[in-house]
């Protein structure tokens, strides 16, 4: 237990040291992108006039009006305007998760399921997979329109190509035996899908969901630089646009705290998902 | 056991298995395999390692298929796996994301059986091969004797008429594999059913003489001789000094390529 805490201490420390720096840095190169807008700035300015000035993005409502409707700035509205962004961002990777993950785990499984799926699958998923998302951005945008579909869709398609990937290299890898054991104690073929196939390659797509987490985050931030009109990756390009830089600072860090946030999740799932697995399985990586 | 049934249990018709090796040679792991095995007879099958007795005991499992040739299995000509043959593997083959009695009833599942029906069959089952204990343990904290328990009595749960047994007890030290021996033989000679008929492929000489009705040794993928054991069970250790199964010992010694070690064959039928 005192080993733990001492890696803490220095965790701590060593993240302190970085606030400290920072702070350092902000106090000696002051210069400024603007008049009134530092390159680097302080926490102080962070959590004050940073933090007021994104009411500027809270859209009125819940007895808070809007900057736009001459309303000052305010902390309440300011945290709604965290609030209501964030949830735009997120809605928006959930979604696409979900949508990537099903269709990617779906064409990767079909991928072994028969020689005919795998004929009908793997050549256009070939071509997917070669295509570069980013360079996807505006013909998706174009195809699909700027609003939640679109997005979605984007978002989706990159986290679909991981783990469509990861699941055809995942089922590869799983055991002959234990698909031999279930034919032969009478298991049809969805029947072994379903209890020896997916629980198999739990262990393997520890690592492709996490892969695929962070293709996401980076997705759902791209389809918002170009044309959403809410979502943190809105404020960011918003705030670009008349270089406001504490601005997309305090927005990364709150992406720092999502994305930590989102791994620590799944990283929890997939350790009770795996109580089964060898412990070298279960902790590690 | 009951050899004297007349009824066929496993008819292999001419079997045989080629593969074609990386560097492009084709090789002949089970030629022309021609073998009866009545219901509820014990017949292990021995061979030195690379013999095509693991092959052969796949395809009649229905894991491979034959090359030419035919496997009829009660009447019945095989095409792939079916529920009335059970088989343990050597190598670990319980499902280690499914708690001990999920494992066992696992084959009941497969078929449909009802939850509380299957689990009385399960329970019942682990009881006799002595994991009653372990019953919701996951797989990693059983030992590899225990988790062979776990296999067999997953087989027997699910109720086959026939029993394969691809050198079951090879990776086990010599307590355990006895143990096992013992718990395997117990299920088969179970009073209130109907005999299973065992095809155990072995590589221990003495392994084949305390289990079987009769032992068939193999040898470049086809069968060499085929050995009737009249010993009455239970065999015990002192069962395998008696003249006759000193003489078969000899004999199968001969065809692993022990010669050195064996004297001369008595007491078998000769090649099939």
């Amino acid at each position: 237990m005192i080993g733990v805490s001492r890696q803490q201490l220095v965790s701590l420390s060593v993240f302190a040291a970085l606030a400290i720096g920072w702070e350092i840095l902000a106090s000696v190169y002051t210069v400024e992108a603007q008049p009134g807008e530092p390159m680097v700035a302080g926490w102080g300015t962070l959590f004050t006039r940073t933090l007021l000035s994104l009411s500027d993005y809270w859209q009125g409502g819940f007895g808070v009006p809007a900057v736009a409707d001459g309303a000052a700035r305010s902390y309440p509205a300011a945290l709604l305007s965290i609030i209501s962004h964030s949830l735009a961002t997120l809605s928006r990777l959930a979604s696409g998760l979900m949508l990537g993950g099903l269709f990617g785990l779906a064409l990767g499984l079909a991928v072994s399921w028969s020689p005919w799926s795998r004929r009908l699958v793997q050549l256009p998923t070939q071509f997917l997979r070669a295509l570069p998302l980013l360079a996807m951005v505006p013909l998706f945008q174009l195809w699909f329109g700027t609003y939640f579909f679109g997005q979605v869709l984007f978002v989706s398609y990159g986290v679909g190509v991981i783990v469509f990937a990861g699941v055809v290299n995942a089922v590869r890898t799983i055991p002959q035996i234990y698909i031999d054991n279930a034919r032969v104690l009478g298991a049809s073929r969805s029947h072994l899908y379903r209890t020896v196939i997916l629980p198999a390659i739990l262990p393997a797509m520890r690592s492709v969901v996490l892969l695929s987490l962070g293709a996401g985050w980076g997705a759902v931030l791209a389809a918002e630089y170009l044309g959403a009109q809410s979502g943190l990756g809105y404020i960011i390009v918003y705030a670009q646009q008349f270089g406001l830089l504490d601005r997309m600072f305090l927005i990364a860090l709150l992406f720092i705290l999502y994305t930590s946030a989102s791994y620590w999740v799944i990283e929890r799932l997939f350790t009770r998902l795996l109580a089964w697995s060898p412990s070298s399985q279960a902790t590690n990586q | 056991m009951t050899t004297d049934s007349s009824r066929r249990m496993i008819e292999l018709v001419h079997l045989a298995r080629n593969y074609t090796r990386a560097d492009g040679q084709r090789v002949s792991a089970v030629d022309d395999v021609s073998l009866i095995v009545p219901e509820g007879e014990f017949v292990c099958l021995i061979g030195p390692s690379g013999c095509g007795k693991s092959t052969l005991l796949q395809m009649i499992a229905g894991l491979v298929g034959p090359s030419s040739g035919a496997i009829v299995v009660d009447g019945k000509e095989i095409d792939g796996p079916g529920r009335e043959r059970g088989m343990v593997f050597q190598r670990d083959s319980v499902f280690p994301w499914m708690r001990v009695i999920d494992n066992v009833e696992y084959g009941l599942k497969c078929r449909g059986v009802a939850a509380g029906a299957r689990r009385d069959i399960a329970r019942d089952y682990l009881k006799r091969v002595g994991l009653s204990h372990v019953e919701r343990a996951w797989p990693r904290e059983l030992s590899g004797g225990m988790l062979k328990r776990v296999a067999i009595a997953a087989v027997f749960a699910n109720g086959g008429e026939v029993l394969l047994l691809d050198e079951p007890f090879g990776a086990l030290d010599y307590v355990t594999r006895r143990q096992l021996q013992e718990v395997l033989l117990d299920l088969w000679e179970e009073p209130g059913r109907a005999v299973p008929t065992v095809v155990f492929v072995t590589h221990d000489v003495d392994e084949a003489l305390l289990l079987a009705d009769r032992i068939v040794a193999m040898r470049n993928g086809g069968i060499v001789d085929d050995i009737a054991v009249g010993a009455a069970r239970p065999r015990d250790t002192d069962t395998l000094l008696l003249p006759d199964m000193v003489a078969i010992k000899h004999t199968l010694l001969g065809h692993l390529g022990l010669a050195h070690a064996a004297r001369a064959p008595a007491g078998e039928r000769g090649a099939a």
